[in-house]
């Protein structure tokens, strides 16, 4: 009888995800890669090379004017931006503009009938215009954020009442006291909490808001928030965050080679406002289940901390949650609607392990915005055929995501010229 | 005993490098101290932290590396650089050990810079 229940247990797990109907199945790991575009998808779904040598290609947004705007982290013959369109619907564009003059940034998006754009120092924005490329200045939304090298990109998204929430990387790995340097303790209070490592929450129609004078820190604790989105679905704010680097290096006594390539976790959070995500305090463990003490703050690898919330999911150390997504439109199968969608860049610190990540995940979510199931790989084969023992090798690295007017689904990765993809559900 | 090996190794730096002892001792410092971020084929991370393959630094006069290793990212000019993390100081490390790092770097990776000396090091401090 038992072995009776495991075998329909087994059925029904095979043909629809168990109880819950809306489990997806998402993409075999092995699963050949299109030839044509260098990426496998999960059966149903179609890809095609939307743009190609684009340049460095970060966010993206699709607007409802049909264009694809793209923000480029180095510019293009002095522009920072380009904007894409297909005319006759094959799935690759033939149009292309660039703008942003004297530019270069990383975030981009779309609300209420503007285009943002944002450069490490500011977010702005220009009327969206009927197609194309904007034309003129853009008007400065927020400001004040201080120029740095590190976690410097200040990716955005927008909520349903008006209010722009930007992320401000921690210029840090773990607030020590000499940056990155072993032995070095890490400072309590971290100062660096005061104008980094949060999500700031600003009018998005006001001009020239200062960050630290008219800007409201939302959530804090967070060392770099680059996949940020707003689930319309839930009506709340998700982020995964970038995790700290170097367990093995500055503490080889407690962390072994494999240890340091599987943590700290990279943690994905709902955040409301006022929330504390423990960044440099603490880090969380997704093998052990608990969030622990920072070993720069005392921790030894074993010590639980009581220091900022616990991520609704810990994904494996140095995957690189670069861009998250939550879908509006119903034009995928009814399993890929409530969740979020993220693009993992991919690792450099596991060497001398071989890189992970490299792949768009999906996470089921339910109506509320609880996790209703186990995360599945829904885009894979960035990074070529090879292990990637070096993330310079990888061929593509998934970076931005973004939602058609058609409900199409876009994928942008900078290397090797810069690339987007195009993915529709085309049924089975 | 410690100070004999000492000497001998120093010796060994400034006369007949590489060794194979010595190329062991500085393969296991580059990959302990440098491995993580300019990884160990020395390819660096597109974005992050600069690849060691056929840098000028390492092609160039003795302090090239040296001071780099000494000052950390600080000694480089800014349009030297694209990369978003900043390399902490590594004097810490005794003369001798960023003597056989610097030596690796310049003898590897498609460099031909050729050995520094434990006494390069100490007259950049």
């Amino acid at each position: 009888m038992k072995a009776n229940i495991f075998g329909v247990s087994l059925l029904i797990a095979a043909v629809g995800g168990g109880a819950n109907a809306l489990s997806p199945v998402g993409v075999a790991e092995d699963a050949a890669v299109d030839p044509a575009t260098g990426i496998s998808l999960p059966d149903g779904f179609k890809a095609t090379v939307f743009a190609d040598d684009v340049g460095q290609a970060r966010h993206i947004v699709a607007a409802p004017n049909g264009w694809v705007y793209v923000a480029l982290r180095r510019s293009v013959r002095g522009m920072g931006a380009v904007a894409l369109y297909d005319p006759d619907g094959d799935g690759r564009s033939t149009e292309r503009q660039y703008f942003a003059e004297g530019l270069q940034g990383s975030g981009v998006g779309v609300h209420d009938g503007h285009l943002y754009y944002s450069t490490d120092t500011a977010v702005m924005r220009w009327p969206l215009p009927e197609s194309g490329a904007p034309t003129g200045d853009a008007t400065i939304i927020a400001e004040g954020f201080v120029p740095e090298t590190q976690h410097a990109s200040k990716n955005f998204t927008f909520d349903g009442d008006g209010n722009l929430y930007v992320n401000v990387g921690a210029p840090s790995n773990a607030c020590m006291r000499e940056m990155r340097k072993k032995g070095s303790p890490g400072m309590r209070p971290c100062p660096i909490l005061e104008k980094y490592a949060g999500i700031w929450r600003f009018d998005a129609d006001t001009p020239n808001q200062d960050q630290m004078s008219d800007g409201h820190l939302y959530s804090t604790g967070i060392r770099n928030g680059l996949a940020l989105a707003w689930n319309t679905h839930a009506d709340a704010l998700y982020m995964a965050q970038h995790g700290r680097d170097q367990f093995a290096s500055f503490f080889p006594e407690m962390f072994s080679n494999e240890q340091s390539a599987e943590l700290p976790s990279e943690e994905f959070h709902r955040l409301d406002d006022g929330s504390d995500v423990g960044w440099p305090y603490s880090y969380y463990d997704h093998i052990k289940g608990e969030r622990m003490v920072m070993p720069e703050y005392g921790g030894d690898g074993q010590t639980v901390s009581n220091e900022g919330q616990d991520p609704l999911v810990g994904f494996p150390g140095h995957w690189a949650p670069n861009g998250m997504m939550f879908l509006k439109s119903d034009a995928v199968p009814a399993d890929y609607r409530k969740g979020a969608f993220i693009a993992f860049h991919g690792s450099w610190n596991r060497a001398p392990l071989p890189q992970q990540g490299y792949r768009v995940v999906y996470l089921p979510m339910d109506d509320d915005g609880n996790v209703s199931g186990d995360w599945v790989t829904f885009a894979n084969g960035f990074a070529g055929p090879e292990p990637v023992m070096n993330p310079r090798n990888a061929v593509h690295r998934p970076m931005g995501l973004a939602e058609g007017p058609d409900g199409a689904i876009y994928i942008s990765s900078l290397m090797s010229g810069g690339r987007v993809w195009k993915v529709t559900y085309e049924g089975e | 005993m410690k100070a004999n090996r000492l000497f001998l190794m120093v010796a060994l730096v400034a006369t007949c490098f590489p060794a194979t002892a010595q190329d062991t001792d500085a393969k296991r410092l580059y990959e302990e101290n440098c491995g993580v971020c300019h990884q160990y084929d020395g390819g660096g991370v597109p974005m992050l932290q600069p690849e060691l393959i056929g840098r000028p630094r390492a092609n160039g006069p003795k302090g090239g590396v040296i001071e780099v290793i000494l000052q950390g990212s600080t000694a480089l000019a800014p349009t030297e650089s694209d990369y978003g993390n900043e390399m902490p100081s590594f004097a810490h490390l005794s003369d001798l050990e960023i003597a056989l790092i610097a030596s690796y770097v310049r003898t590897h990776f498609e460099n031909n810079g050729g050995p520094v000396t434990a006494d390069d090091v100490k007259s950049r401090r």
